[in-house]
């Protein structure tokens, strides 16, 4: 028997080249009973590895390879061996023996990461592996350890100094000398050393492989990743390269053979397996407890403050509701003081409580909108009792783990602080970042392979244009199609070993980054449970795993993320008092506004939240939303879980009346009456199989899980079995059962909870109401935190623009940094709020260069464009350029024009020098012609990337009236089936999954936006226009039937105008 | 002042197309690059009304249907350049080869000082026919201008077909109508033109000159000069001191290389003795002969050029010594047809200077090893001769061949006794093909020769593979094997001793993993 104790996985980012999983499963198949994972300076794969050897009943064992300083550099080629091997400090492998050898560890790595300038370049000292070294065992390493390296460069005596160092250290039962046998000549003579050194200290030997991939095949993947490390081609890589595929995981056997003339190398890596006690499961995570005053305990201060929030809430509500919702509070409470959750709860409730006394606009989503005590806490803002929300989906006995409370803020500054908050309360060490593993996809893959393989940048270029533009995979959307359209030969041997190795580098980890929002903390030292490391950003923390892997451990943590409307809100609400007259307050605003409710049947809802998608743009008026439930479901039918499971046209159907509302069994009706009987939400399914097969909260929750993204086949057939037992219990019909469970399957996967659909259905609504009733505060605010939502700030001005906005051109005199709300007048002569552009649509103008103009400004007007330049000295050439010629110069003096402001910005930013600057221009005015239609467009939008101006379609109407080509707006007056002709300008592209290659475009004219549908075969043919081209006339026949579209018959490029407009697409 | 521009459309192309007169008219594509990173480089007319355009791949340019294509190839294009400077010099002496731009050099243009050229010629008109009429004989389709300064006639030629001549003061009046984007200007300044809406060398021209300068500073003067056609400046034939040429045209056709070496030698005595003059010597020398056309019925009328370059290691000034290297390499590369013409060009650099140290050993004249390593190259084959030197590869074996170069002695002993501890392994090349029988996958006898030997002991296998990328991986296990001796040192006097010792040695075999063939690869000292 064997144990391999010295392997790497893909997580040692690029110095591995195999999945912890695969390094499992092939462990497994050589009946292995432990195996140790090793990776470089880390425990990044520590969790999936642990999480797949318990599936496959093997002992995980879990270490790091350590590199340390001041011991020397690894073993280096004699001088007169051509190489490129760079010089690294020598790697020292570690294995956790104890818990207090797994805290030891994770508190040096943490250490010297936290230190290092670079990412992968901190080094631990002497000093501190000494004072870590309890509870660890240490090996002596490979090519790149201790005793490789002194044997190389000092020879036999310093290699015995330095085993030395490592029983002082490690204390003599934790030192084992390494043997590797890679059919190496070099490595042969050092094992020969090695053996006579373990004999004259009486250290015991170990066989390891060295391992760095799990099959002998996977040695061209790890050949690319050194390629990609080293920054250098394989035809030039050398011997930076594996010198053979022998560094994968060997069979006990194999093992066996190849160390017989030392077979306690062998038998050693038993003993020492079975020394290793620590795994994963030992992890001592512990919540942090929250500070509460003297004579309480958490369960009462969590109690008092929930009573608290819940008189708040349900006081104005009937009796039957107020009655409902304490006894839900108060089995919530007992649930969570019996998990012992409280401090948890009371944690999520202090940041919400900083949020709202900063200002900051905070609302949770996500399942936590499932509970009451959430809602009392003021920690969601739907009332999940009203809503007859299911409670289990949040918080289960059986589950045993933390609920998830995820928080919405608005995004930038203000979530930042949030973050900056919990640092502060929890401490350097108590608080960090969940991390973010950045995996190879389409497109980094495709361009890191290319170079590895020699390809120029122009080809690499091209080819990863073509790759992941899509988010259906169709058919063609595969490598071997995206080769083929980027001209590649794929007889040829190069493009093929590309492709295949494409594929293979899918999903193997490149670089750790930083979570958006997931934050874990931990009562004490949260560097004693995982790794700590700088994240890019100066002053964040981020742990080694990522959220999924935490969740995994029990680590528990809150997501805060930032949302762009939210911040739209927020600042909205800034905007209105000031400019409206009265404020607005969220929590008060009309819940059944007409105009909201019917703006969203007319499908009018550019900019509103998660509704103004092309998609929920199609289904709104076949939905016709008339209350805030309707709402809720709009915003979660829109989701490849009702369109893949077939439940979103049945509900339409029955939405309009057109088919009959049934329920697959009498027992189903109370759950999904509210759905008119199609299930589509998580928690009704969880209901069903509650209800249906007598599942507890927990097992209908596990069932949800076990649906998830990790599905595995055994489990879903266990569930399976068990929901057709129950249900034959309750004697339903195989027939329904048959029925029930192909809902479930087929749905759970996606499925959106009702919780987190209603959370965001008020953030929907009140964006709604907001641009209803305040289109200039919210267009305002929408583009001053762009980029953000679905389409372009071009395409939002046009649209408030047709609703009646007046919005006036970026102005040097008048512009803020930010878009700004003026006064002015309507066509009635009444005064109306107008929307000014900001400074910051100025392509290239920056914020720093901006702010010197308004303080300029602020102290004297311009007196021309000399003047503006001379007094704002920050101003740069380009940016005075940019600011002329989009127009906004034209104020600084009479009668200049775009032309004019560019001649003399040409003069102005090229002093002349003291002498002559203050000699005047003979003539004020320029030789130069005003800009024409056109070049204004093209000014504009190059500029600014929108205009202020007519639509560019507007121009060239005449010409489109002659060939036939209807407006926008009047496609609603033409009759179902007809022939018509729509021209305009692309602003979306989109090819979602669900649609089976359908692509829909979104062409917008002067009037308004017109919807394509492209069927496959039609997409195929044209391509190249309907990606490239970004004005398209479409001929095709008429779709009238609550929504309008086009069902392209011939698509054509229409020359209108040279101007860059922007296009949202595959998204 | 008059000045004459020829300049080639689609240079690459043609550079080609004039030696294969049969591509003219067809749609004809360069490419370039190694497959299969194959690019369109340079296009036709007929190939881009087919739709290829410059970048394309291989494939997608045979997709836009039936064209002709060829490799790019610098000789080509050098000799093209060489063909069309000589066009030139039939009319002047003065002229400028390819002038700088703001970003690009303009390696498809030559520009002549032909001021009192009339006299000898006939009018400008006469002179703008004679210069395309003389590239047309060399394969050229050009177009030619005539102006008042260098400049104009450049943008007349590349914006104008055929033959332009600009009267004298109408530079400003022709220009006019021409794209701003011939003049090649900085993109920068195309940009702020475009953006002030200025598009044609007219329309820049009328904007008022001290307003231009103000705004677009000197640089911009001199480009709205060349918009107007006014931009005076003096030609740049060559950078003197960057190369010293010499040139004979020669009466009649010399096919003897002793009568070319007796000109050749000539040339080289100027070349030197100008060398000297500036205490200077030469590092490389280029010959270019220039042959008669192969087509005695005059049906093939192309000139071509013959051209050697000699890259030296160690400066050299001595006639004599550089007629040797020359001998020896034309010797080995003689012109296909008789010579016509000669150019040598020496690129010149400074004298080597050298103290010899009074106890090193003496190491060859480095004159003297140059000639010898010529006249061994010229024996065994170009690119033949050099020194070897380890890759930085795991290939076994793998090695590339450098340039031989005589080491400063110093220091060199010391390293080699460092390796010297180290055993040596004389390999066999080619490497012995054998056989070999093997005891639980381990070597029991080794067959080669004919003869059967035993392994009395061994050590391995040491593998490497690699080149799995490339259509050539190698795949090998090694074997260190100490066997009675292949070839005994003293076979023949010890030979009926029957009871002596075996004579043993160990040898390196190795197991060709992907052809499955044993070899013995070397013995160990």
């Amino acid at each position: 028997m064997y144990v391999e104790l010295h392997a790497r996985s893909a997580f040692s980012f690029l110095e591995g080249a195999s999945l912890p999983e695969d390094l499992i499963a092939v462990a497994a198949n050589h009946g292995m009973p432990a195996v140790a994972l090793l990776d470089r300076d880390g425990v990044y794969g520590a969790p999936r590895f642990h999480v797949a050897a318990q599936k496959c009943g093997i002992r995980a064992h879990i270490g790091a390879e350590i590199s340390v300083i001041d011991l020397g550099p690894q073993a280096a080629l004699p001088s007169w061996i051509p190489n490129k091997i760079p010089a690294r400090p020598v790697r020292l492998p570690l294995l956790v023996k104890n818990r207090m050898g797994y805290q030891n560890l994770c508190r040096l790595i943490t250490k010297y990461k936290l230190r290092e300038k670079e990412k992968g370049t901190g080094s631990a000292t002497p000093e501190e592996i000494a004072e870590h070294a309890e509870g660890l065992v240490c090996l002596t390493g490979g090519e790149e350890g201790i005793l490789a390296a002194a044997l190389a460069h000092e020879g036999y005596e310093k290699a015995q100094t330095n085993l030395k160092k490592l029983i002082q250290w490690f204390g003599l039962g934790n030192v084992y000398v390494e043997m590797q046998r890679h059919f190496d000549p070099m490595e042969e003579q050092r094992n020969q050393a090695a053996v006579r050194l373990a004999e004259s200290l009486n250290l015991p030997l170990l066989a390891t492989n060295g391992v760095r991939y799990a099959q002998s095949g996977h040695r061209e993947i790890q050949d690319v990743f050194t390629c990609i490390r080293n920054y250098c081609q394989l035809e030039t890589a050398g011997r930076l390269l594996e010198r053979n595929e022998e560094r994968h995981l060997r069979s006990p056997k194999e093992m066996r053979q190849l160390f017989a003339d030392v077979p306690e190398a062998i038998t050693n890596t038993i003993e020492l397996s079975s020394r290793l006690e620590f795994t994963l499961e030992d992890l001592g995570y512990e919540f942090p407890r929250y500070p509460i005053p003297v004579g309480e305990t958490m369960d009462s201060f969590l109690r008092k403050r929930a009573e608290e929030g819940f008189s708040e809430r349900y006081a104005s509500k009937g009796d039957q509701l107020y009655e409902k919702a304490a006894r839900q509070v108060q089995r919530e409470l007992h649930l969570i003081e019996k998990l012992k959750l409280a401090g948890y709860f009371l944690i999520v409730w202090d940041m919400v409580r900083f949020c709202k006394e900063q200002g900051i606009l905070v609302q949770g989503r996500g399942s936590a909108a499932n509970s009451a005590v959430c809602y009392s806490l003021g920690i969601t803002a739907v009332d999940p009792v009203g809503m007859e929300l299911l409670f289990e989906r949040f918080l289960s006995e059986e589950r045993g783990e933390w609920p998830d409370i995820d928080l919405d803020l608005p995004s930038g500054d203000q979530r930042e602080k949030a973050i900056q908050y919990v640092y502060q309360r929890y401490g350097e060490l108590g608080a960090a970042m969940t991390a973010n593993v950045i995996t190879y996809r389409g497109r980094s893959a495709a361009r890191e392979v290319g170079k590895v393989l020699g390809f120029d940048a122009e080809t690499l270029d091209r080819l990863s244009s073509l790759v992941g533009n899509f988010e259906f995979r169709g058919a063609e959307d595969n490598w071997q199609t995206y080769f083929e359209h980027a001209g590649f030969d794929l007889r040829h041997f190069l493009i093929r070993k590309y492709l295949e190795l494409c594929n293979r580098i899918q999903d193997l980890p490149r670089h750790l980054g930083q979570h958006s929002g997931g934050m874990v903390v931990c009562q004490g030292q949260l560097d004693s449970v995982v790794p700590l490391e700088p994240a890019t950003m100066p002053g964040r923390v981020v742990v080694q795993w990522d959220k999924d892997d935490c969740a995994e451990m029990g680590i528990v943590k809150v997501d805060l993320l930032g949302l762009g409307m939210m911040a739209v809100l927020e600042e909205c609400l800034q905007l209105i008092p000031r400019h409206y007259g009265h404020s607005v307050d969220l929590a008060q605003i009309p819940a059944d506004d007409t105009t909201v409710y019917q703006t969203l049947r007319n499908a009018d809802t550019v900019g509103m939240f998660q509704v103004e998608s092309r998609a929920q743009m199609a289904s709104l008026p076949r939905n016709g939303p008339t209350k805030f439930y309707d709402l809720v479901v709009q915003v979660a039918i829109i989701r490849p879980g009702p369109i893949i499971g077939k439940m979103m046209h049945p509900y339409m159907r029955r939405r309009q009346g057109q088919e009959e509302v049934r329920y697959a069994h009498p027992s189903l009706e109370p759950i999904l009456k509210r759905t008119l009987g199609v299930p589509l939400f998580q928690e009704q399914l969880l209901r069903m199989a509650m209800v249906a097969a007598n599942f507890t909260g927990g097992e209908a929750e596990d069932l949800r899980r076990a649906m998830g993204f990790k599905r595995s086949e055994a489990r879903m057939r266990d569930i399976e079995i068990k929901l057709r037992n129950g249900m034959q219990r309750n004697g339903i019909d195989p027939l329904v059962q048959e029925e029930i469970i192909t809902q479930i399957t087929s749905f759970a996967r996606y499925g959106f909870p009702e919780s987190h659909a209603a959370s965001f259905a008020l953030i929907a609504y009140a964006s709604a109401y907001l641009k209803c009733h305040y289109l200039a505060a919210f267009t305002a605010a929408l583009l001053n935190n762009q980029p953000m939502g679905f389409y372009s700030p071009a395409t939002i001005v046009k649209d408030a623009q047709r609703h009646g906005l007046r919005v006036r051109p970026i102005d040097i005199v008048r512009s803020d940094w930010l878009c700004t709300i003026e006064n002015g007048t309507n066509k009635e002569g009444k005064e109306v709020p107008c929307l000014r552009v900001g400074l910051r649509y100025v392509r290239g103008l920056r914020e720093k260069a901006a702010q010197g103009i308004l303080r300029a400004r602020s102290q004297k007007t311009f007196d021309g464009i000399t003047d503006l330049a001379q007094r704002v000295p920050e101003l740069q050439k380009a940016e005075l350029v940019n600011l002329s010629e989009v127009g906004a110069l034209n104020s600084l003096g009479k009668s200049v024009h775009r032309r004019t402001a560019l001649w003399q910005v040409e003069r102005a930013s090229r002093p002349a020098g003291p002498l002559l600057d203050a000699i005047p221009e003979e003539s004020e005015t320029s030789p130069l012609e005003k800009m024409t239609n056109e070049e204004r467009l093209v000014a504009d939008f190059h500029a600014s990337g929108m205009t202020t101006g007519p639509h560019p379609m507007a121009y060239c109407r005449k010409n489109l009236k002659a060939l036939k080509i209807e407006r926008a707006c009047d496609l609603e007056r033409l009759a179902d089936g007809a022939y018509t002709r729509v021209a305009g300008c692309v602003i979306a592209r989109q090819r979602p999954g669900t649609a089976k290659g359908f692509v829909f475009l979104s062409l917008e004219d002067e009037t308004g936006i017109a919807n394509i549908i492209i069927h496959p075969d039609l997409y195929a043919r044209y391509r190249l226009i309907i990606n490239r081209e970004k004005f398209l006339r479409v001929d095709g026949i008429l779709q009238n039937q609550g929504t309008i579209s086009i069902k392209a018959a011939r698509v054509m490029p229409v020359s209108i105008t040279a101007a860059e407009t922007e296009s949202h697409d595959y998204h | 002042m008059a000045f004459a521009c020829i300049f080639v459309p689609d240079f690459p192309v043609q550079a080609v197309v004039r030696l294969e007169p049969d591509l003219r008219g067809k749609p004809v594509v360069i490419y370039q690059g190694a497959p299969p990173l194959t690019r369109v480089f340079g296009t036709n007319s007929a190939a881009r009304d087919m739709g290829v355009e410059s970048g394309m791949t291989k494939l997608q340019a045979e997709a836009c249907g039936a064209i002709e294509w060829r490799w790019r190839s610098a000789l080509q294009e050098a000799t093209a350049q060489a063909a069309l400077l000589d066009c030139a010099w039939t009319i002047s002496p003065r002229i400028e080869q390819g002038p700088k731009r703001a970003e690009e050099s303009l390696l498809d243009t030559v520009v002549l000082d032909i001021e009192g050229c009339e006299k000898l010629f006939g009018s400008y008109l006469k002179i703008a026919n004679d210069l395309k009429r003389v590239a047309a004989e060399v394969g050229f389709e050009t177009q030619v201008a005539i102006a008042g300064n260098p400049e104009a006639a450049i943008c007349a030629a590349r914006g104008f077909a055929e033959i332009t001549v600009i009267p004298e003061g109408k530079e400003a009046q022709v220009l006019g109508k021409l794209s701003l984007s011939l003049l090649a200007l900085p993109t920068e300044l195309l940009e702020t033109l475009h953006r002030w809406g200025v598009h044609t060398c007219g329309e820049f021209a009328a904007l008022p000159e001290i307003a231009v300068i103000e705004r677009l500073g000197q640089e911009g003067k001199q480009w709205h000069q060349l918009a107007r056609g006014s931009e005076v400046r003096q030609l740049i034939p060559q950078d003197f001191p960057s190369q010293f040429e010499e040139g004979m045209d020669l009466d009649f056709p010399v096919d003897l290389l002793e009568s070319l070496l007796f000109v050749v030698n000539r040339l080289l005595e100027q070349l030197c003795l100008r060398l000297r003059m500036h205490v200077l010597a030469t590092s490389e020398l280029k010959i270019t002969l220039t042959l008669q056309p192969g087509d005695s019925r005059g049906k093939n009328t192309e000139a071509l050029l013959h051209i050697r370059t000699l890259r030296l290691p160690v400066p050299a000034k001595e006639a004599k010594f550089l007629l040797k290297l020359l001998q020896l390499d034309l010797q080995a590369h003689p012109p296909g047809a008789p010579v016509t013409k000669l150019h040598i060009v020496a690129v010149p650099t400074r004298s080597r200077t050298r103290q010899l140290g009074l106890f090193l050993p003496l190491s060859p004249e480095p004159e003297a090893l140059e000639i010898t390593l010529a006249r061994i190259e010229n024996t065994v084959g170009e690119g033949r001769v050099g020194a070897p030197a380890l890759m930085d590869s795991h290939r076994p074996g793998a090695f590339q061949q450098e340039r031989f170069v005589l080491r400063e002695a110093s220091g060199e002993f010391t390293k080699a006794a460092e390796h010297s501890v180290h055993p040596v392994l004389r390999i066999f090349r080619p490497p012995l093909p054998a056989k070999v029988e093997l005891k639980e996958k381990k070597p029991a006898a080794v067959v080669c020769e004919g003869a059967k030997k035993a392994v009395l002991a061994h050590a391995g296998p040491f593998r490497a593979k690699g080149g799995w990328w490339s259509e050539s991986p190698w795949a090998r296990d090694e074997w260190d094997v100490l066997i009675p001796s292949l070839r005994p040192k003293y076979e023949s006097s010890f030979a009926n001793t029957s009871n002596k010792k075996e004579e043993t040695a160990l040898y390196r075999i190795y197991l060709d993993l992907r052809s499955n063939s044993w070899f013995v690869e070397g013995i160990y000292d």
